[in-house]
């Protein structure tokens, strides 16, 4: 295990971390990438087998079209140049869940090479590179039963054997494990926009491995890096790479040399661990795969592709900034996901209050979904009817409390805001017949305040304000009802 | 009658089968019975499973009593060599490591035979995973040559060659890789047909050498070869690497005999250490011929002599790759105790012959780090050009004659020494298989000593039915097919 | 290239294999003659050739239609496992 020197205080700040990510993103076929075997995940240990991918002898390889549409889609995405001829190669090393002895992969011809993805950083906006996006087959899953006194087997599952991946090869860019993250929610999100991948990290759709250096502020050169594998959330792409970063400055302040090495993320003690003792030297030797032909793609079919691509993120972003003229903080929240864009821009456009609306989801909606872990398809309040009480509210023909009111209702109730104003007597009272009579039983029932008022006591008028109010049930016209209180105070004088 | 059914071409076979005149189960029984007598001897199979083989013959007759259609290889046993996978059938390669594996499949060229109604007749033995030129690789025992049987078959498809020249099937298939179907078939005196790359799936064929293995087929003559080819040729889609334009054989083509066909004899390429008969024998073949109306004309084919070396960094790295599936972790053999590396390092040192074992070793070298471009990459840039050298000649020339072997069966125990004067027996078969290109062996004629000579007969891309043609003239020009071994004619 | 004992071992190691002691001076001289042998290759000017890694020309097969079609074999491919613990292959454990 590798343990962390405490970085001498002050030291963080004489260093630039340099990180680049690569994230693997398996595709969401309904088959595997050289087979028809199921993708599903979570089925009974090796159920979803066949010839191909159990590496039987004799069978060969068959590529799935829509994986290549897929990685392609990608590519276009975040503007890589899609190679018309790309090579699959494979990639040579023994592992019990590894049927073949080498995995297909591409290696110096992949699919698409450059593009790009814009993070967050402090104030502002950040380019991260991309070097390349490659197709390639996933491994089965080895388990290590933990714990079991003379266990010393590993039982293994081909399942994912053959599972398509994409690998997302970013330039070392990265300086934080927040822009680390923030990179890792951005790609995700292009990611499901695309329909490309469901980007669940906890099942594994999603996995980021972090090459992580550190060298002295203004240096250009880059320092001996090491790779930390096994980040499966956020939380741990960020604090491996925190923790990294800390390590290797802890390391060189205290005199020591970073070894280039490649580490596990043990997330349950909070330390990356050395695998040195578990593997030797790699060598891979790679070579073009003699089964599969080159993968040669027509310029017409990328552009159809192209043309088939959904409105991305950042597009939508600035489109929802510009057409609704809503902050773009407001933006960034209502493009987590492309349904919940829709969402709000339904319920602009039926309320006509665009910034209101923004207002609903960001805090009364998401905090039900956030409670109750719903995606806003899930919602049970439809954006139609949302609209409608938020134009409600916009017009003034109920106040933002009754409003809450008519929404808690809505959660459960199918009916229109209006139907349910009217049913459960929500409707505001305005009238100054009404009104009036509601001060006159205020004041009667309250004779000392009232003397006090009229003994000149203006602050006792805000205890008639809040007694009319709670009767009303906050239905009452604010304005109105001051009016009726001070002619009823008046009137008993 | 059923004495003479092993001297029945298959298409004979088939089409009595077709009309009523024999049943399949008579000939499968015939065969058996044939194979009975000699195939102890001589090494040939593997697995021979007779139940299963009349089991399929009584239902090929059941079909023809059911008026069911009946197809081109009705009632027909088909041997099939050992690296061929048949679901629920022993599919060793000849390797220890595979020793009770049986295939939950079939291969491409088995669905398709059974779709043929051919009868699937036993595993033939061969060397071990398809490597080797002797059959003497083979982990379980060595083929020996019909016709000398203390000489080799030739290999790797030894038991394949060597079953239909002793009579004990009318067909079989094998596969090629670097000579592995045409080397046994001149061995042995039969006719062996290396297809184009692609031409028929690999789907379902233990693969040795990816960019260069393929399914051909051995039989007594050209008519029956083309037959068999027919029957197995065409694409797959479960193999990325078949060909669009790949096509059978018609039959009657075969018999345009060659006139204006234009033959080209790579002089140059056949000048060192050609054994002096088969040399007289290409002449005699090319006069005869020519006199048949070919014409005949040099072609150089200056690269091939770099083949060898080129297929001897390509074939063993592919292998290196191909091979590492065997690990004792989902079937096969599984040997050692202790941890998981010394249960792969047992297993596959146990496991693997001394041949396997050295082309691994060769052809993981040659893909390591640091040695890839001087080696690997090197070799597939040589291979380009040995295969521009067979598209400049078949500018001029329609077919190339040539040797398939140096020189004619070796004895047993004769080359297993020295590998690399092994891997040299292999110069001639060896660029059509670099280049993808047709090639067949026909047989041509014999030595003195009465050894079977076979020449190679190389073509263009798809076109094996010029190969087939020119073997069908030299067939009715000479007897050399019609000979049989006096082992099979002794088993009579 | 000059090849020794102690490269034997290594691309044994590479490849998973265990050579014998007693084999290894066998595997050394052999894998020396065709290394040896092979060197001709060096000799031939290769600049600006494309490397062949398949001889496939024309229309390549198309791709597979994104179909799941199960298959049948698991209960026999389990069967066939020289170790097993319930569905599982099981190994001995990686270390």
């Amino acid at each position: 295990m590798s343990t962390a020197p405490k970085a001498i205080a002050g030291a963080r700040e004489r260093y630039e971390p340099v990180i680049g990510l690569e994230v693997h993103a398996q595709l969401k076929t309904a088959s595997k990438i050289f087979c028809c075997c199921s993708t599903r995940f979570g089925a009974p240990p090796n159920t979803q087998v066949c010839p191909v991918c159990l590496g039987l002898p004799g069978v060969l390889p068959v590529l799935n079209e829509r994986a290549v549409r897929d990685a392609v889609m990608v590519g276009l995405a975040v503007g890589s140049k899609i190679a018309l001829r790309s090579v699959f190669a494979r990639k040579n090393y023994f592992y019990p869940d590894l049927p073949k002895g080498y995995q297909i992969s591409q290696y110096d011809r992949p699919l698409c090479e450059g593009g790009s993805i814009d993070i967050r950083s402090g104030e502002g906006w950040k380019r991260i590179g991309l070097v390349r996006i490659h197709l390639e087959e996933d491994a089965g899953k080895s388990l290590h039963p933990e714990g079991r006194a003379g266990i010393h087997t590993t039982r293994v599952d081909l399942n994912r054997a053959g599972v398509p991946l994409i690998e997302i090869v970013s330039e070392p860019d990265i300086r934080s494990g927040e822009e680390a993250t923030d990179y890792m929610a951005r790609l995700r999100q292009i990611l499901v926009y695309l329909d490309v991948c469901d980007g669940n990290m906890e099942e594994g759709s999603l996995r980021c491995d972090a090459n992580v250096s550190v060298r002295p502020k203004g240096s250009t050169s880059f320092g001996t890096k090491t790779e930390i594998k096994n980040l499966n959330s956020f939380r741990f792409v960020d604090r491996a790479i925190a923790y990294e970063i800390e390590r290797q400055i802890g390391l060189i302040e205290s005199g020591g040399r970073v070894v280039q090495e490649t580490l596990l993320w043990n997330s349950e003690q909070g330390v990356a661990e050395s695998m040195r003792s578990k593997e030797e030297a790699h060598d891979y030797r790679y070579f073009p795969e003699p089964d599969l032909l080159p993968l040669d793609l027509d310029p017409a079919w990328i552009e159809s592709v192209r043309a088939s691509l959904p409105e991305l993120p950042h597009a939508l972003r600035e489109r929802l900034v510009r057409e609704h003229g809503i902050p773009e903080y407001d933006a960034e929240v209502l493009i987590e996901t492309r349904s919940l864009a829709s969402y709000y821009e339904d319920v602009a456009a039926r309320s006509g209050q665009p910034k209101l609306a923004s207002n609903w989801i960001m805090t009364e909606v998401n905090a039900i979904r956030n409670r109750d872990g719903l995606s806003i398809e899930r919602f049970p309040i439809q954006a139609d009817r949302l609209g409608a009480l938020v134009g409600m509210i916009g017009a003034g023909s109920i106040s933002g409390k009754i409003g809450k009111q008519v929404f808690e209702h809505m959660l459960t109730d199918p009916a229109a805001p209006d139907e349910i104003v009217k049913r459960h007597g929500l409707l505001p009272i305005d009238d100054e017949a009404s009104l009036l009579e509601l001060a006159d039983e205020i004041v009667a029932a309250n004779p000392g305040p009232a003397a006090e008022f009229r003994a000149g006591k203006e602050k006792t008028f805000g205890f008639f304000v809040g007694q009319a109010m709670k009767r009303s049930g906050g239905r009452a016209h604010p304005e109105k009802l001051q009016a009726a209180l001070r002619a009823a105070l008046a009137k008993q004088a | 009658m059923s004495a003479s059914v092993h001297k029945e071409t298959a298409e004979d076979l088939a089409r009595s089968v077709r009309d009523g005149s024999r049943s399949a189960s008579e000939i499968a029984r015939a065969f058996l019975e044939r194979t009975g007598r000699t195939s102890d001897r001589l090494g040939t199979y593997l697995h021979l499973d007779p139940e299963s083989i009349l089991a399929a013959a009584t239902a090929v007759d059941d079909r023809r009593k059911s008026g069911e259609p009946l197809g081109p290889l009705a009632g027909v046993p088909v041997a099939i060599k050992d690296n061929i996978c048949i679901r629920g059938v022993p599919t060793t390669c000849g390797s220890r490591i595979l020793e009770a594996y049986r295939p939950p499949y079939d291969a491409h060229v088995i669905t398709r035979l059974r779709q043929a109604g051919a009868i699937l007749f036993g595993k033939t033995n061969c060397d071990e995973f398809a490597m080797g030129s002797s059959n003497e690789n083979s982990a379980y025992k060595p083929v020996r040559n019909p016709w000398d049987p203390e000489r080799v078959p030739g290999g790797s498809s030894g038991g394949s060659a060597a079953t239909v020249a002793a009579r004990e099937a009318p067909l079989a298939l094998g596969s090629d890789t670097g000579g592995s179907v045409r080397q046994p078939a001149a061995f042995c005196g039969v006719v062996g047909l290396k297809p184009t790359y692609g031409s028929v799936s690999r789907y379902g064929l233990v693969a040795f050498a990816s960019s260069l293995d393929q399914i051909g087929p051995l039989a007594r003559s050209a008519r029956d070869a083309a037959l068999l080819f027919d029957s197995i040729v065409g694409r797959d889609p479960r193999d990325m690497t078949s060909r669009p334009e790949a096509k059978g054989v018609d039959l009657e083509e075969l018999e345009r005999g060659v006139k204006g066909i234009r033959i080209g004899i790579p002089g140059q390429f056949l000048g060192e250490g050609l054994d002096p008969e088969i040399r007289a024998c290409l002449d005699q073949v090319r006069d005869g011929l020519a006199r048949e109306g070919a014409t005949e004309l040099d072609v150089a084919l200056p690269h091939a002599r770099y083949a060898i070396a080129t297929y001897y960094l390509i074939a063993p790295a592919e292998a290196s790759s191909n091979l590492a599936r065997y690990d004792g972790v989902r079937y096969g053999l599984r040997a050692g105790n202790g941890d998981l590396r010394g249960m792969y390092e047992t297993t596959r040192g146990l496991g693997f012959g001394r041949e396997v074992k050295r082309r691994i070793l060769l052809g993981t070298y040659a893909l390591s780090a640091g040695y890839y471009d001087a080696y690997y990459l090197r070799a597939q840039k040589v291979r380009t050009l040995i295969r521009r050298d067979f598209t400049e000649a078949f500018g001029k020339a329609d077919v190339l004659l040539l040797p398939v072997t140096p020189t004619p069966p070796f004895r047993l125990g004769e080359k297993t020494e020295d590998p690399l004067a092994m891997y040299l027996n292999d110069i001639y078969s060896i660029p059509a298989s670099l280049a993808g290109v047709p090639a067949l062996s026909f047989p041509a004629g014999f030595t003195k000593s009465g050894l079977p000579i076979g020449l190679q007969l190389v073509g263009k891309p798809v076109d094996e039915t010029t190969l087939l043609r020119v073997a069908r003239a030299w067939e009715k020009a000479s007897d050399a097919a019609r000979r049989a071994p006096a082992l099979a004619e002794a088993a009579a | 290239m000059r090849i020794d004992a102690g490269t034997v071992r290594k691309i044994a190691a590479l490849a998973r294999l265990r050579v014998a002691p007693e084999d290894e001076e066998r595997y050394v001289r052999e894998l020396q003659e065709i290394l040896t042998y092979v060197e001709q290759l060096q000799a031939l000017d290769v600049e600006g050739i494309e490397p062949t890694s398949t001889v496939v020309a024309g229309e390549p097969v198309p791709l597979r239609p994104d179909e799941e079609i199960s298959s049948d074999v698991r209960d026999e491919a389990l069967a066939a496992a020289p170790d097993r613990e319930e569905d599982y292959f099981r190994v001995p454990r990686v270390v």
